[in-house]
Formats: C-alpha cells, sequence, structure tokens
C-alpha cells in the first residue's frame, strides 16, 4: 500500500490549487448536510429522495383531488362541488398523477438506483441532474400556483383539446390565466423530463462498470434507458404542440383557432403522439421495477431475460405507432382506424411476453412472498386485467361504444394504479433497507398492501360496468335514473378504503424512517449490484470499489464467487488510487439560480407580462453564465484499507 | 348455415348471459345508456365484437391466471429462507416456450382482429345496398346544446327543418347523421343506437345508426367541452313511417298560434310549485321513465288547461325580454340564430338539453335562474357578443357582472305557458 500512497500524493501535489484565488460567486459549496447541501446537491441519492418526497407529496394532492371528485359523484345529482370546481379538478388530478406523481418517482428510482446499478458513482453530468429536479419543481409550482388565483386551476383536461384552449372559450369572467399556466407548467416540465433522460441515456451508455455489456444490464436499468429514449423522442411533440398553443393565445395565431382556419385535430396528433408514448413513459419502469423484485423473491434468475429486455425495446417502438387509437372517434377514416387498430393489438404481444417470463420466474423458484413480493404479484394480476381491458379497445368498433366512458377510466386505473403505482410502491418496500438502513414491518407492510388491494378493486372494478352502462368520464353530475347510483356509491366507498390503505402505507414508511427497525446489507439476499455497496446508506461516493461484472446478475456472482471476487477488488483498490483516488463532483448553486430563472419568467409570462418575463429570463441567464463559468470542480476521496474515506471538497482539486 | 365465429360467440354470450345475469338485475348493465340494450345494427355490431373480445381475453386470463396461482402456491417458499437455504435451479428461460406463447398469443388476436376490420367498414358508413334508403340529417354541437337540421324537410322561405336537442328520427330506416359543431369538439353518442364519433371543429364527420323499432333513446355529449359538459344531453325518438311523416309535417308549420277569446278572463294563475330548487336538483320523474313513448306522444298535442291570455301575455313578453334576437320562433317574433329553435318547442319532452322533463316547473326552473341549472350557459352568460341575462362589455367581450334580463316568477309563469303553447 505504500506505494499507492506515494503514487496519489505525487499526482495530487502539483495541482492543488488554492480555492481563496476564485471570485466568492465561483466558489463551490461544500456543505455536506443542511439546507444548503440539498439546494446545492449533485449527488444522484440525494436529488433521487428530493424526487421521491415531492413526488409522493402529489402523490397525495393527487389522492385528495380524485377523494373530492368520489365524493362529488357518490350520488347521484351531487353538490357537493362545482362543475367548474369538478373540471379544475378532474384537469389537475390527471396532470398532477402523471407529470408530478409517477414520472417523478420514477425519476427518483432511476436516480437513485440506476446508477447505483451500473456500478457507477454518480451520473454522466452531476449539475444538470439537480438541474433537473429544480426544474421539475419549477413546473410543479407553475402548474398548481393557479389553485391560488382568482383564475382558479387549469380547467381544459389534461389532454387539453383545442379548440376549448382558446382564449374564446376560456372563462369570461376572469382573465383567464389558467390554461397559459397549464401551457406553461407543463412546457417546463418537459425540460426537466428531455434533460434528466438524456443525462441517464448518456451515464448508461458510458459509465458501466467494466465487464458490464448492455446484456448484462440488470432490467431496471434497461428500463430506464428506454424510458428516457421513449421520453426524448415524444416530448418534441407536445413541446411544438404546446408552443403553437401558446402562440395563439399570447400572440393571436391561429394553429388551433378555427376562426383563422386551424385546425384542432392537428393538436390530438401532436398531443397523442407524445401522449401514447409517455403511457409507456409510466409503465416501463414499473416493469423494471417489477423485473428486479421477482427474481429477487424467487431467488432465481429473471425468466427469459433477452426477450424480456427485446420486448420492452419493442413496446417502446410500436408505442410511437399507435397514438391514434387515441383517435378512434375522431373520423379518421376506415383505413386509418383499421391500422391503428391493428397496431394497437400488436402491442399486447410483447406485452404478454413480459407477464409470461414473470410466471415463468417464479416457476420453480423459492417464493417468499414480503411486501415487496406482495405489491409486486398484486402488479402482475392487476396489470394483467388493465392489459386485456387494452385489448377491448384495440377492437375500434367496441372502442366507439367504449371512449371517454367510465370503462376508459377503469382500464387505464388498471394500468396505472394496479400498475404502475403497486409498482412503485413495491419499489419504495424493496429498496427502503438500502436507502435508510431501516425496514419496513412485514405485518404493517402486507396490511397496507391487502388494503390497498382492495380498496382499488372496489373503486376501480365497478367502472367498468358504468362504462359499459354509457355513463361518459369527465361529468360532474349524473342523473339517478340511468342506473349508475350503486356502481358509483360503490367506487366511492372504495376509494375511501383505498386511501385508508395509502394512509396506512405512508404512515408506516414515515414511521420506519424514523424509528423503523435497523436493517444493514443486504437484506433480501439480492441479486444486483446496488445491493454490494458498502453501507446501507450508501456513501456519496457509492463504492469504495469501482466493481467488475463478471455475470448478467453481478451482485449473485459477487457473493457465489466471494474469494475470486475479494482478490479482484483488492487489486482495483491499488489501481484506482494510483489514479488519484476517487473522483467526485463539486456542488454547485447554479442549477437552482438557473431553474428559480425559469419560475420567475414562466410566471410572468403565462400573465402576459412580458417585462416580467424578460426579468426570468435575466435571472436565468446568469445562472447559466455562472454554470458554465465557474469551472468544472470536482474533488478527490481516498479510502483505506479499514475503509475510513479522507479527502473533500477544497481539499484537493483537480 | 355457415359457421361464423361471431355468431357463435353471441349465441354463448346469450346463452351465459348468466354470467352477467346479477348484473344486470342489479341494473349495472341495463340503464337507459346501456350498450348492452342495443336497438339497431351499429350497436349490434359493436356489441358483437365487444363480446369477441371479452371471451378471447376472458379464456387467456383463465389460463395465465390459473398458472400464475399455480406457480405461486406450489413454489412457495417451506419455511424461512437465508443465504444458507440452498438455492433452487438458477434456470434462465427457455426459447421455445417462449416462442411457443409468443405465437399463442399472435392467433389469439387474429380471432380479434378479422371481426373488428369487418366492423370497422361496417359501421363506417351506411352499407351500399341500403344507401338509397337512407335518411340524412345534421346534428350540430354547441357549448351546451344540440341543433338537428334536416336537409330533407325544406320550408318555403325559411330553409331546412331545424330542431334542438330532441332528434326524432325514421324507425327501421338507416340514418346518416352528419356531425358539424359551432364551437368547440363535442361527440354524438346514442349508446342503444351505436358509438359515438366526434364533433370536429373544420372536419365533416359524420356516422349512421338505425332503430330497429320505434323507441325513445338517451344520449349524452361524451366528449368534455367545457364547464356544463356534463348537462350537455339529448334525446332520440324513432318513430313508424306514419308517425314520423306527420311529426314532420306539423314541425314544417310555423308556430301554433293561441287566439285568446274575446271575453278573455284576466289572466290566472297557472297553479304550479315554483319554489327555488337546489342546484342539480333532478329534473325526471318515474312516470315518465316508465313509458317515455307515452309521454312523448301526450306532448304532441295542446294542453286541456292553457291559458289564452297567459299564453298572448307570455308572447309578449318573449319580445320584451329579448328572447328573440337569439331564439327562432317561425312565425312568430323570434329570429336569432344563436339558440335553440323554439317553434315547436312545446312538443318536446325536455328541456335545457335533455336535462329537464320539460314540465312546467322545470321550464320555470330554468327560466328564471338558468345558471343554477346549466352554469355557464350562454343564454345566462351571453353568446357571439350578445349579452344574455348577464351583461357584456361589448368592447372586451367580458361580463361586466351587471345583470342585462332578469324574469320574475310572475312573468315566467306567462312565458312558460306561451312557450308550451308552440306544440
Amino acid at each position: 500500500m505504500a506505494t499507492a500512497t506515494l503514487k496519489s500524493a505525487a499526482y495530487t501535489a502539483p495541482d492543488a490549487a488554492k480555492p481563496s484565488a476564485r471570485p466568492w460567486f465561483f466558489t463551490r459549496p461544500a456543505a455536506k448536510t443542511g439546507l444548503v447541501s440539498w439546494l446545492t446537491t449533485v449527488d444522484h441519492k440525494k436529488i433521487g429522495l428530493l424526487y421521491a418526497v415531492t413526488a409522493l407529496f402529489f402523490f397525495l394532492v393527487g389522492g385528495v383531488e380524485a377523494l373530492m371528485i368520489r365524493v362529488q359523484l357518490a350520488v347521484p345529482n351531487n353538490t357537493f362541488i362545482s362543475h367548474q370546481l369538478y373540471n379544475e379538478l378532474f384537469t389537475m388530478h390527471a396532470t398532477t398523477m402523471i407529470f408530478l406523481a409517477v414520472m417523478p418517482l420514477s425519476a427518483a428510482f432511476f436516480n437513485y438506483m440506476m446508477p447505483l446499478q451500473i456500478g457507477a458513482r454518480d451520473v454522466a453530468f452531476p449539475r444538470l441532474n439537480g438541474f433537473a429536479f429544480w426544474v421539475f419543481l419549477v413546473g410543479a409550482i407553475v402548474l398548481n400556483v393557479g389553485w391560488f388565483t382568482r383564475a382558479g386551476a387549469p380547467d381544459v383536461g389534461w389532454f387539453g383539446y383545442a379548440p376549448l384552449t382558446s382564449t374564446a372559450y376560456s372563462n369570461q369572467f376572469a382573465g383567464d390565466s389558467s390554461t397559459d399556466l397549464w401551457i406553461m407548467g407543463l412546457q417546463i416540465l418537459g425540460v426537466s423530463s428531455v434533460i434528466g433522460s438524456l443525462n441517464f441515456i448518456v451515464t448508461i451508455i458510458n459509465m458501466r462498470a467494466p465487464g458490464l455489456t448492455m446484456m448484462r444490464l440488470p432490467v431496471f436499468t434497461w428500463m430506464t434507458l428506454f424510458t428516457a429514449f421513449l421520453i426524448i423522442l415524444s416530448f418534441p411533440a407536445i413541446t411544438i404542440a404546446l408552443v403553437e398553443l401558446m402562440m395563439d393565445r399570447s400572440f393571436g395565431t391561429g394553429f388551433f383557432e378555427v376562426a383563422k382556419g386551424g385546425m384542432p385535430i392537428l393538436w390530438q396528433h401532436l398531443f397523442w403522439i407524445f401522449g401514447h408514448p409517455e403511457v409507456y413513459i409510466l409503465i416501463l419502469p414499473a416493469m423494471g421495477i417489477i423485473s428486479e423484485i421477482l427474481p429477487t423473491f424467487s431467488r432465481k434468475p429473471l425468466f427469459g431475460y433477452p426477450i424480456v429486455v427485446f420486448s420492452g425495446a419493442v413496446i417502446g417502438f410500436l408505442g410511437f405507432g399507435v397514438w391514434s387509437h387515441h383517435m378512434f372517434t375522431t373520423g379518421l377514416g376506415t383505413m386509418a382506424t383499421a391500422a391503428f387498430s391493428l397496431a394497437t393489438m400488436a402491442i399486447a404481444v410483447p406485452t404478454g411476453v413480459k407477464i409470461f417470463n414473470w410466471v415463468g420466474t417464479l416457476w420453480g423458484g423459492q417464493i417468499s412472498t414480503r411486501t415487496p413480493m406482495m405489491f409486486a404479484l398484486g402488479f402482475i394480476w392487476m396489470f394483467m386485467m388493465g392489459g386485456f381491458s387494452g385489448v377491448m379497445h384495440s377492437a375500434a368498433p367496441a372502442d366507439a361504444q367504449q371512449q371517454d366512458s367510465y370503462f376508459v377510466v377503469a382500464h387505464f386505473h388498471y394500468v396505472l394504479i394496479g400498475g404502475s403505482i403497486f409498482a412503485l410502491l413495491a419499489g419504495i418496500h424493496f429498496w427502503f433497507p438500502l436507502v435508510f438502513g431501516r425496514i419496513v414491518s412485514e405485518f404493517w407492510g402486507k396490511l397496507s398492501f391487502w388494503i390497498i388491494f382492495i380498496g382499488f378493486n372496489v373503486t376501480f372494478f365497478p367502472m367498468h360496468f358504468l362504462g359499459l352502462n354509457g355513463m361518459p368520464r369527465r361529468t360532474a353530475v349524473y342523473d339517478g335514473n340511468m342506473g349508475w347510483n350503486s356502481a358509483n356509491l360503490t367506487a366511492t366507498i372504495g376509494a375511501f378504503i383505498l386511501a385508508i390503505g395509502i394512509g396506512i402505507y405512508f404512515t408506516v414508511i414515515v414511521y420506519t424512517y424514523l424509528k423503523g427497525k435497523k436493517a444493514t446489507g443486504d437484506v433480501w439476499d439480492a441479486r444486483t449490484l446496488e445491493w454490494s455497496v458498502p453501507t446501507t446508506p450508501p456513501p456519496e461516493h457509492n463504492f469504495h470499489i469501482t466493481p467488475t461484472v463478471h455475470a448478467r446478475d453481478a451482485y449473485w456472482y459477487e457473493k457465489t464467487h466471494a474469494k475470486e471476487i475479494a482478490a479482484e477488488k483488492e487489486k482495483h483498490a491499488q489501481e484506482e488510487e494510483s489514479h488519484g483516488g476517487i473522483h467526485m463532483p463539486s456542488q454547485s448553486w447554479f442549477p437552482i439560480i438557473t431553474a428559480t430563472g425559469m419560475l420567475i419568467g414562466g410566471l410572468f409570462f403565462a400573465h402576459h407580462h412580458f417585462l416580467g418575463a424578460i426579468a426570468g429570463g435575466c435571472v436565468m441567464l446568469i445562472g447559466i453564465i455562472g454554470w458554465a463559468f465557474e469551472g468544472p470542480g470536482g474533488y478527490h476521496l481516498h479510502i483505506a484499507k479499514d475503509g475510513t474515506v479522507t479527502g473533500g471538497e477544497g481539499q484537493d482539486t483537480h | 348455415m355457415r359457421f361464423s365465429p361471431v355468431r357463435f360467440l353471441r349465441r354463448s354470450a346469450a346463452t351465459s348471459a348468466l354470467l352477467t345475469l346479477p348484473l344486470l338485475l342489479g341494473g349495472w348493465l341495463s340503464g337507459p345508456q346501456s350498450t348492452f340494450d342495443v336497438k339497431g345494427p351499429v350497436a349490434r355490431t359493436q356489441l358483437d365484437v365487444f363480446y369477441v373480445t371479452v371471451w378471447v381475453t376472458l379464456l387467456i386470463f383463465v389460463l395465465v391466471a390459473a398458472v400464475l396461482a399455480y406457480a405461486t402456491i406450489k413454489f412457495r417458499a417451506r419455511g424461512p429462507i437465508d443465504k444458507n437455504t440452498p438455492v433452487p435451479d438458477q434456470g434462465h428461460g427457455n426459447p421455445f416456450v417462449e416462442l411457443g406463447l409468443i405465437g399463442a398469443s399472435i392467433a389469439a388476436l387474429v380471432v380479434i382482429a378479422v371481426p373488428t376490420l369487418k366492423a370497422i367498414w361496417y359501421t363506417y358508413d351506411v352499407p351500399e345496398e341500403q344507401r338509397a334508403n337512407a335518411y340524412e340529417v345534421t346534428a350540430r354541437g354547441l357549448q351546451w346544446w344540440f341543433q338537428f337540421e334536416y336537409p330533407a324537410e325544406q320550408i318555403d322561405g325559411s330553409g331546412q327543418l331545424v330542431t334542438g336537442n330532441e332528434l326524432v328520427i325514421p324507425a327501421g330506416r338507416p340514418v346518416r347523421i352528419n356531425l358539424r359543431t359551432s364551437d368547440v369538439i363535442h361527440a354524438f353518442w346514442v349508446p342503444k343506437l351505436g358509438g359515438k364519433v366526434d364533433m370536429m371543429p373544420n372536419r365533416g364527420n359524420h356516422l349512421w345508426l338505425q332503430a330497429d323499432e320505434p323507441g325513445y333513446f338517451w344520449g349524452q355529449c361524451a366528449e368534455y367541452c367545457g364547464e356544463s359538459h356534463a348537462v350537455m344531453r339529448f334525446r332520440v325518438i324513432a318513430l313508424g313511417k306514419e308517425d314520423f311523416a306527420a311529426w314532420v309535417e306539423n314541425q314544417k308549420k310555423p308556430a301554433r298560434t293561441v287566439t285568446p277569446p274575446a271575453d278573455a278572463p284576466k289572466a290566472a294563475f297557472a297553479s304550479y310549485d315554483m319554489t327555488p330548487k337546489k342546484r342539480n336538483a333532478p329534473g325526471y320523474t318515474a312516470e315518465f321513465d316508465a313509458n317515455p313513448m307515452a309521454a312523448w306522444t301526450a306532448f304532441q298535442f295542446p294542453e286541456k288547461d292553457e291559458e289564452p291570455a297567459l299564453v298572448a301575455q307570455g308572447r309578449a313578453l318573449f319580445k320584451e325580454k329579448n328572447c328573440i334576437t337569439c331564439h327562432s320562433v317561425r312565425g312568430h317574433e323570434g329570429i336569432g340564430v344563436n339558440a335553440p329553435d323554439l317553434t315547436h318547442f312545446g312538443s318536446r319532452t325536455t328541456v335545457a338539453a335533455g336535462l329537464l322533463e320539460n314540465s312546467k316547473p322545470n321550464l320555470h326552473r330554468w327560466i328564471v335562474d338558468p345558471n343554477n341549472v346549466k352554469p355557464g350557459n350562454k343564454m345566462y352568460m351571453g353568446v357571439n357578443g350578445m349579452a344574455g341575462y348577464m351583461e357584456m362589455d361589448p368592447a372586451t367581450k367580458t361580463m361586466t357582472g351587471k345583470v342585462h334580463i332578469a324574469v320574475n316568477d310572475t312573468e315566467a309563469r306567462a312565458i312558460v305557458e306561451y312557450l308550451h303553447s308552440l306544440k
């Protein structure tokens, strides 16, 4: 070891710069705890937690919105809330759940788990990663700020079909800025998603540990990659559509204005060529999580790994060719309807393949039904049902009756709650011991699972019948003579059971975080690299020694080949130290400053105060300039043989 | 007879209706907008395709679910597992199983695809051989009501026959409906007769449907179209050949005028309850629902207790309150085109776009406080730059918050009496 220390000293000494030589505003913050550490963080794990906490907050907000909707619909001719408020609630419930809950919660897992799964120390662009989060938060604020204004929250539906979004149809009582806020909020969220995705793509392509070939990637990482590609390819469509709509509303252009010869149908094509891949953006991460949990709790590799990966790619690819199945009733004509009908059926094949492979994974395994596994099994059942009602929609003539009815509401809640949310809740339980070093109580975990499972089905199963019995979506009130009373009341009761389940789930999570049973290390006898971290929670640099990957389930291989791996690690430790130690990125104030500029600019622009918008743009520009000129930063950490870490910000710079 | 999978599945569906019987009994699938209680060939074709999808997916579900349940139980770990428990076989999969399952899924989808494709072409437009027999109407969506236009029924000097919110069609004959909108996107949906098609701005959509028998059908806008989307409803009334011809003949006539007798007594108060109703208060009755066709027929004849003096007073108020700027009453004063044509309003069973039964108290409630019945409606808010009950600033086209038209109970009684006389 003596030579290694000597080498590292020899390497770092000449570069040791004096931090005081830099102007104060270019000094990189060094706080590792406290508020500043969170505001300036570039650590993918802290950013992941920021995403998770924000997403869970908005998940609860969206849940309260859903409960208000269900209370209004509990009985016919109800007067609990007004039509206007109802319209705002269903618009914001969807927008919140999609963009502010499920997507960022997936992003939380991408951020936290993906670098660990590929044996990296951080993402490729750490400051950009922080920026993506702050921009997301800005978008969330802009979307929701309407609740506190006279114009109210957006009320055009999460799909914002033109020409209802036109100024001509906005609320005549108030200078209606709610649609402008919706446009601006989604646009800003798009920036966040695209930035985050580019970061993940570059990270996965470039920063895999030695030996981690693409066909050895954990399935969750594969799904991260596919999701990221879906985001960067689909968001430009909605970006263009939103820019055009913004032009229509702010500067009097006529892209979607009927009176000016605009084409409202164009909006639907642009929206759904984004909107359909978006569906897979919501479900692929969930499939990734499930594909990690099932093998772990079956103690057996994923059945048909290459097919699962390939089917993920096929889903992503076909996902761009089925958007018009959201538009079967818009008068596409026979040929287009037939083509999109068949393409939609085709997408059932790779989806079915995944289910077959998950069942195959269970087959012959040693299944332990711990809480994460319960959610994962629940996922398979519920997702299967959502998938089958999806096949029913793919038959366009049947869809003519189902489109915009409660049947569709039942379908996508089966895929989005029974699918995405179940998987994300499974993921939280699964990785909780890794992230917090504490484990959730089996009893309370399973109790919350069963209440959520029952509540979910009681809420959404009757909606199939409501839809088939002719109840349209997005209706604030219905008459008592339509045969919808008992199914609606059942659904509302179910919604409260579901809410109780979610309440227990979160109470238990918070309790466990504060006072739960300590659990360290590889609690589940897991298979992938994130569990090979030296401590739980993982240290900022993730791995003392960059792992080398020899097989698909890399950590399982490490555990079964302990001796040879130990020797290899010893060698790598020396090599790494001889290269100057572990290189870590420096924290920065500029991501949050730049994002603040977007907040100011976005809010002013949405209210058509263009001077204010320019002021916001200036703040943003200052942030970007500072970002560009503060220098690359970075510092080194050194790991002693006993695991003690030395070095840090300001102690040794590049 | 040649074997047809669709027919087979339909029959098996009918015989195994036992499965859905509890739900039908519970009323979960038998409402006035049920897609199961089909009354025409388009809706029936769509239901057939739906049944095919149900049976195919149900079969797959049963198979996969059985294997999944079996695997979960059979391979459950016996006793606690720790790192020292011997591991199961670390198998990575089986390409033949995979390929077999992919093949089977594709085969199952073909079973769905074939009837789907046939039905797409069938439901798109009136079949070639029936096209000559098809009756054409135009349905136009507006925030938040429907206008129905009959290009086949031209009236001298007044263009085509126009009605609102109740579409009367001939039964046993294909009806081709042109779908138009004057503002945002709406969708035309009468579940018992056929699936929906959107009314798209700058686009000429259409659908076709046919009612096998005369009947009274519930319909509703199915595309979110703004504040009062939930209460944008309509009815379809299918009539036998003679009844339809008689209806058309009556509709083409100008509005009915009631002449008050010379010794007209002073207008007496019509007796009905006019206590203000709560927002969203129901506007339907069990008596009406028991036999809506009988109710519709009754609406075609003048009311026995009609008070001619009150009708005349109502007609004057209708003009005085500026109702005529938006509403048309052909042969009387109304000339407006922004709102439903009221020439034969008294013969319609509903008011406020299919929302309330056209009873005197309901109509009274609608006229006195429309925003309470249908929030944001254009009669209250104004439309196309014309003020409604509320004043509008003509320059900015925004509401000033001041009242422009107010109708009190006494006035409303007279207007109700007038409108109900327009049979």
